[in-house]
């Protein structure tokens, strides 16, 4: 019957094993102590052997086996002392290095050979070079992987002291250079990774992610050696150049394991200095194209350049070497080759890493070339072809290529914070066509934040169409955009931001702030009416804002100019009208006439007034809700009191257009409310008639009063009526302290005989509360103005309060 | 000894010239136990002195003569009674007379020849001694003296390296080098092994040292195998392209040089067996002789000073072809592995180590039932190469 | 007790956003009621304040959109009553004797308006008027200077300290005024 060849233990036999080998070291241990103490090193070296012997079980599992490894390898040391300090004594022990050589098994005699070896070394240096050759060499016997990883890890840790690290000289040298220790590491490290490549071809296929997870614990046993040769002083750029990172880089070609590829080329990137690979980037990325397949190149690719674009700031800041350096390397020249040949000789790589890379290549051109804006487009532009190789559009905003992609394109703008860099670039708009459309709306989201987080001016017309060209998932309604209901919430989170942004649109140069107008306004246009909502006001205001520049300026041709505004602002508001929208262009006609009166340029009445009955009709044919209408007209009046540029014959149309159109209101209140508010139209309103001062027309003011008081007597709820009596009173009150003569004590006592005689029939209720609250307020100051009448005030004689 | 409690009686003995400072030499006995024996070259005078005292002093000894008989003689263990003799050589010390007090006798055997080594195997015995006879009417004294003898040989003229390219077809094709083919007592055996194809799952290789003695002729020949050293040189699997380093020292172990047909009585010789176990425990090997001959002498330097503890492992150059496209390189095979049955029963396994012997020997598990020398076509099919993935 | 007002913000139609310096001085936790004045105009603007504070009070000003908002409101806190308009009702705009006219009819001790975008705070009848100005310093067709500002009311019992923070230049100017009620 054959056996089965002794396999790794599953798991709870693990301890088993290890504590009874364990307890075999404990013991053989001991006794090689004793040996020891009593001078008796025959008897040592054959518990020594024994102890060793432990370590050729198969049984245990690398976690297990690492156990037992530190502790026969801790017991070996007190060997080594011994020996050291016999030696020391100068007591030869005649051909020890030959006598452990007998030992029959391998594994013990290896190890045996490699602490006798130190001994010899390290008591005389002229046998140093050999011995290295010869120990290294030897170990190839232990052909096992786990075995042979611990035999010359315990090698590399034994020699990690005494490998020699002189510089190269002529003369033939036993104790050795430095070269000699390249050699002695390479090859190590070369055996070992083999052996560790070795553990992923043995045993059952399915046992594959458990191998992975072993080869994964025994990784650092590797790439020690590695650390190992980054610690030699002598290894000079030169040397590293010529000798060690070939020699690595050809076993780590060679290998052809992905796993162990994978983690060299990161260990080689972290132990070596940056000065080394600055100067070695071409053999080293070269490698990486030659890589398996399933290596992630792009990690190491992008550690690597991570890694030199920090470097390069070091350097930057504290200058020195390495700012010397950096200029000699053409860094992103040389990275920006090798990614691109990476990608070609790479075909199975995914796209989403091709793109990383370009990421990578984007960063390390941002943090060691800041002013370099000609890297990035080139980056961008290599990333367009890399698209069109792949025939890659419309990518969708879920996959990771579109993400990256993402990220590619937000860099530059995280970098720099600054729009207008990102509108120099000149693939960068193209590249960006490669997102879908959400893709492309998430990123003009983004775009948009940016530029208001920083206030980012625009200052040009072409700047501000490249600007709104790069925005346009926001600006206009694109033939791929999803079909189906459009979220309204959502449009007006993202119009807002857009008419944010539009007041960034500005220059200190009134003539081309125009131009950016204008042009903002024919590609905003394009919108529809959801969006010309939010994104036209924001124009108009800047609109006026200009048409007040061009009177401080007051050039030659500032009153043209600013009729030009005007018609532009006409015209801007008509489209809104078209929109459908009726208050908003009413409040903008309202907004411009009151900037047209203070701006007063030539033929502004005309203008003015066509902006008012703009407004009027948008309130008599687009306004039917009560409510609105009293907001709108409530508005109109207030803003007309304050517009002084009519003539006669321009502002009494206005004037009484306003207060018919109050009595006109729906609900009897509202009607009162309109035209006592109406009322101060005739009193503190202006006009040319009365050159710009207030009109003061007591009779008018009085009509309107009047007329209020008749409406408030057609009101059938009780309360309200009194409420409406107590409000007219306030404003009878106001235009007699005003000193309108036709306001006399005797109507006021009138209004307040009505308001007394009606109270006390209110029912109980808070509302009664509020008006008798009001009307006591009011009485309060008459009574304080009748207590301390001012000097040249108007005398509330015979007021009965 | 006188058989009768009387009559006068003496005591012999043999006193070689310089016999404080001449070297010695560890000499097996019949029984297994050691001697140590004086050491004496071929050509080498033997010569010392006799001397007989009386157990009864004042009583006189009465003899036919004294004489003392220089003898090298083989004996084979099976044939009691025959001994060859291959030297003999007679000085008459006395004429026959009477001894009255202790006498000395000086003796000489000039430059005398001693072809062979002395050596004692399994089913031979190859020695020399010195015979002193006080004939006598009853019963003679006689005193025998054992001394050993070493045959040096001087450098050979000839000494090739053993190369060669073994394999199974499609399973395991190796070629290994030893970097000579005759080796002295205290030599080094170096060497390489290069993996040119490996499909089967090695599990470790030793390289033993096995001495086969034979004795007789025709069909009385005996033939007797007895493994001197289990060396273990490589722990695991290699793949293709692996080389292993082999170094073996040969002082530590019980050899002798190698010898050709003694007196047409015996032969000893040697060889290295090249074993490999595979994970079933199967073994395949490859014996290949070596001769063994004794270096005269000289004192070693101590160690301390001397690369040569390395041993070679810098001096075997890399004799493995390029590592190429297997199929177009693929050597013409030599030679057959042998695959052997799990034990060797005729082996005896001489525990040489100067440490434990640990080595998990094969021969501690069930013999399978196989023929010697089998190939893997013959196999069981449990080594077919699509099992070995 | 902490009472944030301000209003006029016109975001998005005049302003892009809030000074940072007002930003950076309006800090979550630390102010128990915000009374704006309106013209917030989009639902941003309301969430930003709530940010800030959970209790909101808002006015509808005439660039609101939002019909929920009152045209006026009256807040009692602690000792005060206080009122809340945007202001373009009142003809004429920011005239005091016309917003004396609300203050009897809402019967508060403190009347806030805004709308003319220009900082006000003072003592009429015994009443307390105050405008905190435009947050943003918004375009205003009558006045196109205008002074970003805002108030923060600190109430304690029967007094009220009245900050105001207004950013001149790139400088932050806080002056202080106290109301006392009778």
């Amino acid at each position: 019957m054959p056996t089965t060849p002794p396999q790794i233990s599953p798991v709870e036999d693990q301890e088993k094993y290890l504590q009874d080998a364990l307890g075999v070291v404990k013991a053989q241990a001991f006794h090689m102590k004793r040996a020891l103490d009593k001078n008796k090193l025959m008897d040592a070296l054959k518990n020594a052997s024994a102890m060793l012997a432990e370590l050729r079980t198969s049984l245990l599992s690398p976690k297990s086996y690492y156990e037992l490894y530190m502790a026969i390898t801790d017991e070996l040391r007190h060997l080594e002392l011994y020996l050291l300090d016999e030696f020391q004594k100068g007591r030869k022990v005649t051909d020890l290095y030959e006598l452990v050589q007998y030992a029959g098994n391998i594994v013990p005699r290896l190890y045996l050979l490699i602490t006798v070896g130190l001994v010899y070394i390290k008591t005389n240096y002229a046998l140093r070079r050999d011995l290295l050759k010869d120990l290294v060499e030897m170990c190839r016997g232990v052909q096992h992987p786990l075995r042979g990883l611990f035999l010359r890890n315990y090698l590399l840790q034994c020699t990690r002291n005494v490998l020699p690290d002189a510089a190269d000289t002529d003369v033939d040298t036993p104790e050795g250079t430095v070269k000699d220790s390249v050699d002695f590491v390479l090859m190590n490290f070369a055996e070992m990774n083999k052996l560790w490549v070795r553990m992923q071809h043995q045993g059952h296929s399915r046992e594959r992610q458990h191998r992975e997870r072993e080869r994964e614990e025994l990784k650092i046993l590797v790439g020690t050696n590695l650390v190992r040769l980054s610690q030699l002083e002598s290894v000079t750029l030169e040397k590293y150049q010529k000798l060690v990172l070939p020699g690595i880089l050809e076993q780590v070609v060679s290998c052809r394991d992905a796993i162990a590829q994978e983690y060299l080329m990161e260990c080689i990137i972290q132990v070596f200095p940056d000065e080394f690979h600055i100067k070695t980037l071409n053999p080293f990325l070269k490698s990486c194209a030659e890589l398996e397949a399933g290596v992630n190149v792009k990690n190491i690719v992008i550690s690597l350049m991570e890694r030199l674009a920090s470097f390069s700031q070091r350097a930057d800041t504290q200058g020195g070497e390495g700012a010397t350096i950096l200029q000699q390397v053409q860094l992103f020249e040389v990275f920006s080759d090798q990614v691109a040949s990476i990608i070609t000789t790479r075909q199975y790589l995914p796209p989403e890493d091709m793109i990383a890379l370009q990421v990578a290549l984007v960063n390390l051109a941002l943090k060691c070339y800041p002013d370099r804006i000609d890297y990035i487009d080139k980056v961008m532009l290599t990333s367009v072809e890399v698209f069109q190789r792949l025939g890659l559009e419309h990518l969708e905003s879920s996959s990771l290529v579109s993400k990256e992609l993402q990220k590619l394109l937000k860099i530059p703008l995280d970098n720099y914070n600054n729009l207008l860099i990102i509108l120099k670039l000149k693939h960068y708009a193209g590249l960006m066509q490669h997102l879908d459309y959400t893709g492309r709306k998430l990123l003009s989201i983004y775009i948009l934040n940016n530029a208001l987080d920083n206030e980012t001016v625009i200052p040009t017309q072409e700047e501000t169409e490249q600007a709104l060209n790069l925005l346009s998932p926001l600006v206009n309604d694109k033939e791929e955009q999803p079909l189906g209901e459009v979220d309204l919430e959502e449009l007006a989170e993202e119009q807002c931001l857009l008419a944010r942004f539009i007041h960034q649109l500005r220059s200190n140069v009134a003539d081309d702030q125009y131009l950016i107008l204008t042009a903002a306004r024919k590609i905003l246009g394009g919108g529809g009416p959801q969006r010309m909502k939010y994104t036209l006001p924001p124009l108009l205001f800047q609109a006026y804002l200009l048409a007040y520049k061009y009177k401080e300026l007051k050039d030659e041709k500032w009153e043209k100019k600013c009729q030009k505004i005007f018609q532009f602002c006409h015209s801007t508001i008509t489209a809104l009208v078209k929109a459908e929208l009726a208050e908003l262009p009413l409040r903008l006609f309202l907004q411009g006439a009151l900037a047209i009166d203070q701006i007063g340029f030539e033929n502004h009445e005309t203008v003015a007034y066509e902006f008012m009955s703009q407004a009027f009709s948008l309130y008599e044919d687009e306004i039917s809700d009560s409510k609105a209408q009293l907001a709108a007209i409530t508005l109109i009046v207030g803003t007309l009191e304050q517009i002084s540029c009519f003539s006669e014959e321009n502002s009494d149309p206005l004037r009484t257009q306003c207060a018919l159109a109050a009595s006109k209101l729906l609900k009897k209140p509202d009607q009162c409310r309109g035209v006592a508010t109406c009322s101060h139209l005739f009193w503190s309103g202006k006009s040319l008639a009365s050159n710009r001062e207030e009109t003061h027309d007591g009779k008018r003011v009085v009509e309107c009063l009047k007329k209020g008081l008749r409406i408030a007597k057609q009101c059938m709820d009780v309360s309200v009526q009194v409420q409406l009596f107590v409000e007219l009173l306030n404003h009878y009150i106001y235009f007699f302290e005003k000193g309108n003569d036709q306001v006399s004590v005797q109507i006021l006592n009138q209004v307040i005989g009505k308001i007394k005689e009606e109270l006390p029939n209110l029912e109980n209720s808070d509302e009664t509360e509020q008006i008798t609250k009001h009307f006591n307020n009011t009485l309060e100051h008459l009574r304080s103005r009748l207590e301390t009448p001012d000097a040249d005030g108007v005398s509330y004689e015979g007021l009965e309060v | 000894m006188s058989f009768f409690g009387f009559g006068q009686s003496a005591e012999i003995e043999i006193y070689l010239d310089g016999q404080e400072s001449r070297k010695t030499a560890e000499v097996k006995t019949e029984d297994g136990k050691k001697e140590r024996l004086l050491l004496y070259y071929d050509g080498e005078t033997v010569s010392g002195k006799v001397n007989i005292s009386l157990k009864k002093p004042g009583s006189k000894l009465e003899h036919q003569g004294i004489k003392i008989e220089f003898i090298g003689q083989i004996e084979m263990f099976y044939d009691r009674g025959n001994h060859h003799e291959f030297i003999s050589l007679v000085k008459e010390l006395a004429r026959p007379g009477d001894m009255i007090a202790h006498t000395s006798y000086p003796f000489e055997f000039s430059c005398v020849e001693k072809p062979f080594e002395v050596y004692t195997g399994a089913n031979v015995r190859l020695r020399y001694y010195l015979k002193v006879t006080i004939i006598r009417r009853l019963a003679d004294i006689v005193k025998e003296l054992d001394i050993a003898v070493h045959t040096l040989s001087s450098y050979p003229e000839m000494n090739n390296s053993i190369k060669m390219e073994v394999g199974i077809e499609d399973c395991l094709h190796i070629e290994f080098e030893y970097n000579k083919s005759k080796y002295h007592l205290k030599d080094v055996i170096v060497g390489k092994i290069y993996f040119l194809l490996v499909r089967i799952k090695i599990k470790h290789m030793e390289i033993a040292i096995i001495k086969k003695e034979t004795t007789g002729t025709g069909p009385n020949t005996f033939t007797e195998n007895e493994t001197i050293a289990k060396y273990e040189i490589m722990d695991g699997a290699p793949v293709r392209g692996e080389s292993i380093p082999i170094r073996v020292f040969l002082a530590g172990y019980e050899l002798t040089p190698t010898m050709r047909d003694i007196n047409k009585k015996f032969s000893v010789r040697y060889f290295l067996n090249l074993v490999l176990m595979d994970t079933e425990d199967r073994r395949y090997f490859k014996q290949q002789e070596i001769t063994l001959w004794r270096k005269g002498d000289k004192v070693r330097k101590p160690n301390l000073q001397s690369p040569a503890i390395l041993a070679g492992t810098q001096t075997l150059e890399n004799t493995a072809p390029q590592e190429d496209d297997q199929e177009k390189t693929e050597p013409a095979q030599k030679e057959d592995f042998l695959r052997a049955p799990n034990s060797q029963s005729n082996d005896k396994l001489n525990a040489s180590d100067p440490f434990d012997q640990r080595i998990s020997s094969p021969t501690e598990s069930p013999p399978e039932s196989q023929i010697q020398n089998m190939t893997r076509e013959a196999g069981d099919g449990q080594n077919d190469p699509e099992n070995t993935e | 007790m902490l009472v944030l007002v301000l209003g006029d913000l016109h975001i998005p139609h005049r302003c892009s956003t809030l000074p940072a310096k007002f930003k950076k001085l309006l800090l979550p936790g630390r102010i128990q009621h915000i009374l704006c004045t309106g013209n917030l105009c989009t639902k941003e603007s309301y969430d930003y304040l709530k940010t800030l504070a959970s209790d909101v009070h808002v006015v509808r000003g005439d660039f609101d959109d939002n019909l929920n908002y009152p045209e006026q409101k009256v807040v009692t806190v602690g000792q005060f009553r206080i009122g809340l308009l945007h202001g373009h009702q009142v003809v004429p705009w920011g005239d005091p004797e016309s917003l004396a006219l609300i203050q009897r009819q809402l019967d508060v001790d403190i009347l806030i308006s805004g709308h003319t975008h220009k900082f006000e705070a003072y003592e009429h009848e015994n009443k307390f008027y105050i405008n905190p100005g435009s947050a943003t310093g918004a375009y205003n067709a009558l006045d196109i200077t205008v002074t970003p500002s805002f108030v923060l009311m600190d109430i304690q019992n029967t007094t009220v300290v009245t900050y105001v923070y207004q950013l001149v230049g790139d400088d932050v100017k806080v002056e202080r005024i106290e109301f006392k009620k009778n």
